[in-house]
């Protein structure tokens, strides 16, 4: 066992332009639990799915117990020994928790599937992780956290040798998290070799003894964790000052500001937090609560960039899709412009002067087989036409100032909206509410520039903080990129388990404080119950 | 402003243009050219085929097809389909022979209680599949042997003699031209000013591509999906009112029977998705006349029906592939 678990070296990959991974070596002994740090886009996931075979890197080779590929299919990666848990587990919820962890190697006896015997070490899997549940239990009835104990059964079951979690703890509650840990360390102790991706520096520290931090694609910093500090690790996830790239379609001149209030469009005196909320309030929302959020307050000034920062599962997206009407509000108030809001359907949020550009945006914004025009102006067509008929002349005017406005590229009203790239994409459904014949008080956006490439980015958070200069928009986003969070808020709400936990303006608006934040929320309840057991 | 509208088609000359847009109609529908060389043989082996008597029965033919493939289309673009129109037709052509015939009711009256009837029964699949969310392909399934069943409850015996009025409606010629063709016409023209021209036309491609989007674009996700079950039923009914004009017989048991799969055939050859969220009234007309044609010539060349239904689904099975594979050699 002196060979390296895995090993990967050199490791590039690059989508159209942009380069995801940049010569990234990663090593990991048996018996180690090896950390991943960086932004959202910084490579993480490029990484894993090299790792998995999902995409075949362009260079570098991926060491596996020895052997050594240039590129793997998902075949040959599980074959290899790799076992990676998603996110979004790969479980079939329908089947049991013994069927789940045999899906695809299943045990039969003369030709049928041998239930008892999957069962019986199915049991033994389950006992080696300390899952609670049954071999018997149906998948889908089990909290998330079994759930997530089932699928590293089934890794263990391939004989895995290396086990990649992605931000395991991010849909865990603190509880669970804590049991999790535990898990890890009986795996580590079990000689496994361990990728950990996570946001939470509480984490590393706890668990990890080694850590990478990506940013941009390239390793940025590499350590063994013991005396590492806090400081660095988040230095390495930030980076130096950093050169942005120049904006060029905005008439940048490449020394772009920073910040939204180096962009000189930062509130007056009225924004002064001495004062208390601002007084011209756009959106003021109070005791909002809902399924799995909440009491929450939020004053939004006209002219105001608020943003809501928190990791997944922390009730962002819940939120931001309350008050548009998406969900169900079982408590408090919402008013806009000192009218109060109750929203049961998009369409009346829109009618209240909302708008809404979803995280998601295959499943929720994009209409990817109309062309650009339709994308943008769907919601504009019927207010526009004329007894009954479009006015078509109107249309493609405003979808010219639109597409103008944005930058979209190429700005080609007819061309797909499949055909864009994401960056474009976003523009588009941007664009649906940022035009003149639209009206919008309150502009909610979820992870504006998700799979949206840097250049596009500058660009967004540029449209973004122009409208909201010039027209007084309310903005109130969901983000878990404090990058992001610096460059566009005003001022950032943390949000931990539905709550507001915390809140940054100004001076202290920076990436370090939002991270650590984050530590303190959300990993001190987490650790408590591992504390005790350590 | 100008850089939004201006793409490299509009640099050529108007000659190369139209060339251009010729080819990208031929592109976007193959069938045009399928259709075109059908034709041709047809017109080469049997001699006849292109005589105006027969390219009258084909129109003919094809009319009552089109009436419903147009609302069934625009249907199964906005993501959802309607299986039930042949019994629909059966029960719009029974109740407008009974009017005529046996109640002695004028044919406008005759034909708006047809119209009435198919309304109801899309109304029905409209409420069940758009508000009450069931799926489209079991209601209308169930409602395919439901109206069936009714219409022989109803009228039992086979109706027949409507008198020469009701006939005007199946066999008047208007400017040399027949009335159903004219009225098949008419909703070609309708089916295609509506996608192209209304907000509505949008909404029912938004839908079919992606219903959460539209829904959070604040677009009525149920409005025009389920005017279109009740306008595929009104005009289900139609065609069976002109089919009982034409035949001046109507039997609740065989009227219209297949007739929902044959619609559904010219529907999807005309390059409508099944999944929704793509298809246009210009391919639909082709898919009617494909299929009006290819009966026809096949007839004509003393093929035996059997055959001619299998030339159906072979035909149906190579449109399906020329989709899925046509582009990727072309590329």
């Amino acid at each position: 066992m002196s060979e390296p678990n895995l090993r990967i070296r050199g490791l590039s990959k690059s989508f159209g332009g942009v380069r995801a991974l940049d010569g990234v070596d990663l090593t990991v002994p048996a018996g180690q639990v090896h950390a991943l740090l960086g932004h959202n886009g910084a490579g993480k996931s490029t990484l894993i799915k090299c790792l998995g075979g999902a995409f075949p890197p362009d260079a570098g080779t991926i060491e596996v117990g020895g052997a050594r590929y240039t590129q793997l299919s998902p075949r040959e990666s599980i074959a290899a020994g790799v076992a990676i848990i998603f996110q979004t587990l790969s479980v079939v919820d329908s089947l049991t928790v013994a069927e789940n962890i045999f899906l695809g190697q299943e045990w039969t006896k003369y030709g049928r599937i041998d239930r008892r015997a999957q069962e019986e070490v199915a049991a033994g899997l389950l006992q080696r992780v300390a899952a609670s549940c049954s071999p018997r239990d149906r998948v889908g009835e089990l909290p998330m956290g079994q759930r997530q104990l089932v699928e590293i059964a089934k890794a263990l079951s391939r004989s895995a040798s290396v086990l990649v979690l992605d931000e395991p703890t991010a849909a865990l509650s603190g509880a669970e998290s804590g049991a999790l840990a535990e898990r890890v360390e009986d795996l580590r102790a079990q000689g496994l070799a361990i990728v950990y991706v996570t946001h939470l520096l509480a984490e590393v520290e706890r668990l990890a003894d080694a850590v990478t931090v990506l940013r941009d694609g390239r390793v940025t910093h590499h350590s063994p964790v013991s005396g590492q500090t806090r400081r660095e690790l988040v230095d390495a996830i930030v980076g130096r000052p950093d050169p942005l790239p120049p904006i060029t379609a905005v008439g940048g001149t490449g020394d772009e500001p920073r910040t939204a209030t180096e962009r000189g469009i930062a509130l007056g005196s009225s924004h002064d937090r001495a004062h208390g909320v601002p007084p011209a309030a756009r959106l003021t929302v109070d005791g909002l609560c809902g399924p799995g959020f909440g009491p929450v307050d939020v004053r939004v000034a006209e002219g105001e960039i608020v943003g809501l920062y928190g990791l997944i599962g922390s009730g962002r997206t819940r939120i931001l899709e309350t008050l548009f009407g998406r969900r169900r509000a079982s408590g408090g108030t919402v008013r806009v412009r000192d009218r109060a809001i109750v929203a049961a359907r998009p369409a009346d949020a829109l009618a209240a002067g909302f708008a809404l550009v979803p995280a998601d945006r295959r499943r929720q914004g994009l209409f990817p087989g109309l062309s650009a025009h339709d994308n943008a102006l769907l919601p504009t067509v019927r207010p526009l036409a004329r007894a009954g008929v479009r006015a078509l002349g109107a249309e493609r005017r405003i979808f010219g100032a639109l597409s103008d406005a944005v930058g979209l590229r190429p700005a080609r009203p007819r061309l797909p909206a499949a055909a864009f790239s994401g960056g474009n994409q976003q523009k588009l459904v941007l664009g649906r509410w940022i035009n003149e014949a639209r009206s919008v008080d309150v502009l909610l956006l979820d992870e504006p520039t998700q799979g949206v490439d840097v250049g596009a980015r500058q660009e967004i958070y540029q449209v973004v903080s122009t409208l909201a200069a010039q027209q007084g928009t309310a903005v109130l986003f969901a983000s878990s990129d404090p990058e992001e969070v610096v460059a566009l808020a005003h001022r950032c709400l943390i949000i931990s388990a539905g709550r507001i936990v915390g809140e940054l303006s100004g001076a202290e608006l920076t990436e370090a404080a939002l991270l650590s934040a984050v530590h303190d929320a959300d990993a001190a309840p987490k650790t408590t119950p591992s504390e005790g057991a350590a | 402003m100008t850089t939004a509208t201006t793409t490299p088609a509009d640099h050529l000359s108007p000659g190369l243009r139209a060339a251009g847009s010729g080819l990208n109609t031929m592109r976007r529908h193959p069938l045009l050219l399928v259709l075109a060389l059908m034709v041709l043989v047809f017109q080469l082996t049997t001699g006849s085929f292109l005589d105006a008597g027969n390219l009258r029965g084909i129109a003919t033919d094809a009319a009552t097809l089109a009436i419903v493939a147009v609302p069934l289309a625009l249907l199964v673009v906005s993501g959802y389909l309607d299986l039930s129109v042949g019994s629909t037709l059966a029960l719009g052509g029974l109740v407008a022979g009974w009017l005529a015939g046996q109640q002695h009711q004028s044919p406008v009256v005759a034909v708006l209680g047809a119209l009435a009837a198919g309304a109801a029964v899309g109304a029905v699949n409209g409420i069940l599949c758009c508000h009450l969310g069931l799926s489209a392909f079991i209601v209308t399934l169930a409602m395919l042997a439901a109206v069936r069943g009714l219409a022989q409850q109803l009228f039992p015996l086979p109706l027949s003699s409507f008198g020469s009025g009701f006939a005007w409606l199946g066999g008047a010629r208007i400017a040399g031209i027949d009335a159903p063709v004219v009225i098949a016409a008419l909703v070609l023209v309708a089916g295609a000013l509506f996608l192209a021209f209304t907000p509505a036309g949008r909404h029912v491609f938004a839908i079919g591509v992606n219903r959460e989007a539209a829904y959070l674009s604040g677009i009525n996700i149920r409005r025009a999906p389920f005017a279109l079950f009740v306008v595929t039923g009104v005009a289900a009914a139609l065609a069976g009112a002109i089919k009982a004009s034409v035949l001046d017989s109507v039997v609740a048991g065989t009227s219209g029977a297949g007739f929902e799969l044959t619609v559904l055939t010219a529907v999807l050859l005309g390059g409508v998705a099944l999944t929704g969220g793509s298809g246009s009234v210009f391919g639909v007309l082709l898919g009617v006349l494909f299929l009006g044609c290819l009966q026809n010539g096949l007839t004509l060349l003393n093929v035996p029906t059997f055959w001619q239904q299998m030339a159906q689904g072979v035909a149906l099975v190579a449109g399906a592939a020329l989709a899925s594979f046509g582009p990727r050699l072309t590329r």
